[in-house]
């Protein structure tokens, strides 16, 4: 691979801007430093830096730093953000210069903080395609199941991305599987991003800054999975005052505080949430033993070590718990801490370098007699990078960085608890890995009209003893026969896996409110998580690439059209995308992916493919505020083994997948919204006959096809209404309400169609729909800030 | 079982029940071609076996499944003892000499409709019954009130024993989709079985258990692939919830032999041994 290196230099290094040949012999200088929020210090990610009389300018990175290099002389710099007051700061540079802005909110009715926000235009003149921001404030004022604000569930409305029902943990992206998806938060990866079994996902609103999904053109920093990049970063917490937030709906309680540790120089946030469907139990005889509830915790804290150091530190902690008296219990959830150091080297050169660890793991058992036992299986990776900005020239920014992460994995391990326990102790070989990355991409302005990102990720992967490995022989289809053994130390190399990722995206703007994109990416997935059923459940095993399990590969195209009409006040783009994929991995029918030792004898593996035309129209401004976004798309694959070999559609497939979303400010205190979404409904497979065995009625279908029929489609209107408190500019103390519908007009969605006996009459067969949400869901919650 | 109430809570912390529902829908599907469905078995008990050929019906079909008759059925063990069986009622095939014996093999051959089919099984080992117990129990967060039937009895050392349990009620089986309880060794290997329930507190046709009642239970040993083949059954049965497995077809044993065919068959034809015991509720 040594070899890839000087051409990736020349690659990068070797390209001189075309400006420079205009601007000669003129002194450079540079000028850095931080974007700022006036009100609570946070930084202002992809705030924009521009000097009018030059064309040129600079965005904001993720920890709020800017770096421009001009020649020397005196400009006006304008600073701007979605939703703030612009400044303009007129300098004379005669040298490198630090600067740091803050930026005051626009009509300062409240202390809500918009933090995600873009210039307006960002949509056609970014070279990013493929990517939705959403901003906290519109997220909270969508309609939210029983009242509780999600991230997850809230991109579920943005074009490309969907479920495969409600309740479903995860979501699908581009035809994607739910394990394709790189969840991370504050740079720690979440292997299980819901509580409840889906329902409700593990982030808390109050502790989120900011949410980036990137679904096609994804720079060549990320990388480990094959479909998306779900960034979230938390609120960095308050550096000028105490600031407290919380609510209380009817499912959980949230509660925030921020603060300043020193102002100005560092603060910190801490949020909670805990749920208590369970404190009702405890009023029911027959329930006062069972728990059932979730809770988690963010916490961060930063501090300015001096000029050119800072650190953060954040964690979290989510954890649910299923306790059936004293029958069962099952305990779940995230944890993970990630310490970040800034520094910039600089005016040029910002480092960040991160160290993180972060665990998902799952127990159940039942605590006492004879049949007492522990199951415990979990995935736990630490994780070490260092990724670098070097603002080269206004027109040109190298990103590069190098990582690694190791990996273990604890696939089930079930120890016996009482004396007299039927159960023995079952362990399956504990797992690692080491993933390995290097990058270097080039953000490139070649002109005014055009502009690139485009890079290179190294990535590899070994899969480390101990345990036994085996090969597996026998036809595709059925359980296939481990043969040939071998034994391997702890730590010693079992098979080796280095792959080259290239990424790339081009912009070119047609005229000030139109652009073409197109963007080319392989992306490689070293682990899998194994599920076997129609939603991933929480008790489903990640298991790393082994000599039998390949890392998927993903090949994606996707070019798109992007306008913005009436001077931004609404924005369009319509995005076309194919996607090829390899080493996708299916079950054997009846496969046993729990406490397998086996499992590889009963996986599948096989080829992928996803194409489809995403459409968006989003209203930025005015009283009615909101998008429509809708999907045409196709998601297939094709497995030896399966369906005759032939292709056919992912359960997860949407031919149509609408959503409409509208926000509408009625009043200073009253705003009210809806979303309404539709899709195909999901795919299945129904049989077409039946048998009786055993005096039971079994389903059978000719031929063994698979997914051959769709459940009826998926339609849902949500509303919601929000009543701010009133607004005293004497007072911090601020308030709001917020009543919603959910399913408004009651549908029972199916979530599956299944088919059996009638319990009265076995001779009798019937289709049976299960509605996860079967009727109306009201509710209301209150919310608090000062 | 135990683990359908401990699944019913956990849908009920879901908040499910307070809004999930479940109801019976109109769906058009098409009507599957007929194929022939088997059922029979060899037990280690004395005979006459018997194997049932039938053919699949659309799936809304209420009528009686149409019987196969004059086949030609041939059962043949690993001791080389091979018995062509006789038709006794339309579609029922029974063997007159033959005794199953652990440790065999055996195949069964079917000629019918032009089509030759081939299933291959096998009896294995089996642990003895030590007893069956009624356990009343009271009411409390995990069981209802009334009896449970428990089982107890070594299980044999060495990884690899499957078994299906079937429990009488007054002579009527158990058997409701969820009454389908099939296992295997894998955690419980070597241990003693000290009181494991068969059932819930509810008996046959969903009455309780009471004093009086006479009840029977069947263990059967049976071979790997069987048990597959019944907790795949058992799994697309009962295949309700959030995460239900995707529905596909259970795995048969009956392979068509006919070159150049392709007609495919379901069902199994299994080996099995056959211990059981009874009590009377007291």
């Amino acid at each position: 691979m040594l070899r890839f290196i000087p051409l990736f230099c020349l690659l990068f290094l070797g390209l001189k801007p075309p400006v420079r040949a205009q601007a000669p012999a003129t002194a450079k200088v540079t000028v850095s430093g931080y974007l700022k929020d006036a009100a609570n210090g946070e930084a202002l990610v992809g705030a924009s830096v521009v000097v009018k009389s030059l064309s040129v300018g600079a965005t904001a990175n993720e920890y709020g730093f800017y770096s421009l290099t001009l020649p020397q002389g005196t400009y006006t710099i304008t600073y701007t953000f979605l939703g703030y007051e612009a400044q303009n700061v007129t300098l004379t540079l005669t040298e490198n210069l630090t600067r740091s802005v803050r930026l005051g909110t626009q009509g300062l009715q409240t202390d809500e903080v918009v933090v995600t926000g873009k210039k307006p235009d960002e949509n056609v003149k970014s070279t990013e395609m493929g990517t939705n921001r959403l901003d906290m404030k519109t997220v909270k004022l969508v309609p939210a199941l029983l009242g509780e604000v999600d991230v997850i569930r809230s991109i579920q409305l943005l074009p490309g991305i969907s479920t495969v029902g409600e309740g479903a943990s995860g979501f699908n992206v581009r035809g994607g599987g739910v394990d394709q998806n790189l969840i991370l938060l504050d740079e720690a990866p979440i292997y299980n991003a819901s509580h409840l079994f889906g329902l409700f996902s593990t982030f808390n609103p109050d502790a989120v800054k900011d949410i980036k999904l990137v679904k096609g053109g994804i720079p060549a920093q990320y990388g480990g999975r094959l479909s998306s990049l779900l960034d979230v970063r938390m609120k960095e917490g308050n550096t000028q005052r105490l600031g407290v937030s919380g609510g209380v709906g009817l499912i959980m309680s949230r509660l925030a505080v921020e603060a300043p540790i020193v102002k100005d120089k560092g603060s910190f946030i801490v949020a909670g949430r805990r749920s208590y469907g369970d404190l009702f139990l405890k009023f029911v005889p027959d329930q006062k033993d069972n728990q059932a509830y979730f809770y988690d915790l963010s916490a961060k804290a930063n501090y300015i070590l001096g000029e050119k150091d800072r650190v953060y530190v954040s964690g979290y902690l989510g954890r649910d718990v299923f306790a059936f008296g004293k029958a069962f219990k099952n305990t779940l959830g995230n944890r993970t801490g990630t310490v970040r150091w800034n520094h910039v080297f600089s005016s040029k050169l910002f480092a960040n370098a991160t160290a993180l660890v972060s665990k998902y793991d799952y127990g159940l058992g039942v605590p006492e007699g004879n049949q007492s036992f522990d199951w415990k299986s979990n995935i736990v990776n630490y994780s070490l990078k260092a990724d670098f900005n070097y603002y080269r020239t206004p027109q040109s920014t190298l990103n590069f960085g190098a990582g690694a992460i190791y990996y273990t994995f604890l696939p089930g391990r079930v120890t016996p608890i009482a004396e007299n326990s039927i159960f023995r102790t079952i362990a399956l070989d504990e797992q690692q890995a080491v993933e390995y990355s290097a990058y270097m991409d080039n953000e490139q302005t070649f002109s005014p009209r055009l502009s690139a990102q485009y890079g290179l990720r190294l990535s590899m992967f070994d899969y480390l003893g101990g345990g036994t490995v085996y090969d597996y022989e026998g036809p595709n289809g059925r359980q296939k026969t481990p043969v040939n053994p071998r034994q391997y130390g702890s730590g010693q190399l079992i098979k080796r896996y280095p792959n080259l990722e290239p990424r790339a995206s081009l912009r070119y703007v047609l005229n000030d409110n139109s652009s073409l994109k197109a963007s080319y990416n392989r992306m490689v997935q070293y682990i899998h998580l194994v599920s076997n059923t129609t939603a991933s459940s929480p008790l489903d095993v990640w298991t790393p690439s082994t000599n039998n399990i390949k890392p998927e590969h993903a090949d994606q195209i996707a070019v798109g059209y992007f306008r913005n009409f009436r001077d931004n006040a609404y924005e369009a783009s319509v995005e076309v995308f194919g996607k090829r994929m390899d080493n996708q991995i299916d079950y054997i029918n009846g496969a046993n992916t729990l406490l397998n030792k086996n499992l590889e004898a009963e996986l599948l593996y096989g080829r992928g493919r996803a194409y489809g035309a995403e459409f968006y129209l989003k209203k930025n401004e005015g009283k009615l505020t909101g998008w429509v976004s809708y999907t045409l798309s196709r998601s297939e694959r094709q497995i030896n083994g399966i369906n005759n070999n032939n292709w056919y559609v992912n359960k997860y497939d949407k031919t149509h997948y609408l959503s409409v979303v509208g926000i509408y400010s009625l009043s200073e205190r009253w705003t009210v919204s809806g979303t309404f979404s539709y899709s195909t409904g999901i795919a299945t497979t129904f049989p077409d006959s039946r048998y009786v065995y055993q005096g039971l009625v079994v389903p059978n279908v000719n031929g063994d096809v698979r997914n051959n029929y769709r459940v009826p489609a998926y339609h849902r209107l949500d509303l919601a209404a929000t009543r701010e408190g009133k607004i005293d500019p004497a007072k911090r103390w601020h308030s709001s309400w917020t009543f919603s519908v959910y399913n408004a007009y009651a549908r029972r969605n199916a979530y599956s169609i299944y088919f059996r006996q009638n319990e009265d009459n076995p001779a009798k067969t019937e289709a049976v729909r299960l509605a996860v949400f079967g009727s109306v869901l009201p509710s209301v919650s209150y919310n608090f800030n000062f | 079982m135990r683990m359908n109430r401990i699944l019913a809570f956990l849908l009920a912390v879901g908040l499910l029940p307070l809004t999930s529902c479940l109801d019976v829908v109109q769906v058009d599907i098409p009507e599957g071609k007929p194929l022939l469905a088997v059922e029979g078995a060899i037990t280690d008990q004395p005979g006459p076996y018997y194997v049932t050929l039938t053919k699949t019906a659309p799936y809304f079909d209420e009528a009686e499944l149409p019987r196969v008759t004059g086949a030609v059925l041939t059962l043949e063990d690993s001791e080389g003892r091979r018995e062509t069986l006789k038709e006794v009622s339309p579609g029922r095939y029974a063997t007159s000499t033959l005794q199953g014996k652990i440790g065999n093999q055996y195949v069964l051959t079917i000629r019918a409709e032009g089509e030759e089919y081939r299933a291959e099984t096998e009896i294995r080992r089996t642990p003895e019954i030590d007893s069956i117990r009624a356990e009343y129990r009271a009411k409390s967060p995990t069981d209802g009130e009334g009896y449970y039937i428990l089982y107890y009895g070594e299980e044999l050392p060495g990884v690899g024993d499957y078994y299906q349990f079937k429990v009488y009620h007054n002579g009527q089986q158990l058997n409701q989709p969820g009454d389908l309880i099939v296992t295997n060794d894998e955690m419980v290997d070597g241990k003693y079985i000290n009181g494991v329930e068969l059932t819930e507190e509810e008996g046959a046709g969903g009455v309780l258990f009471k004093k009086g009642d006479k009840v029977r239970v069947e263990a059967l040993s049976i071979p790997r692939d069987y048990f597959y083949f019944l907790n795949e059954m058992a799994t697309q049965i009962n295949n309700v919830g959030l995460f239900s497995t995707p529905p596909a077809n259970v795995r048969t044993n009956v392979r068509n032999v006919q070159p150049g065919s392709e007609k495919a068959a379901v069902g199994y034809f299994a080996g099995h041994t056959l211990r059981t015991d009874s009590l009377v509720i007291e």
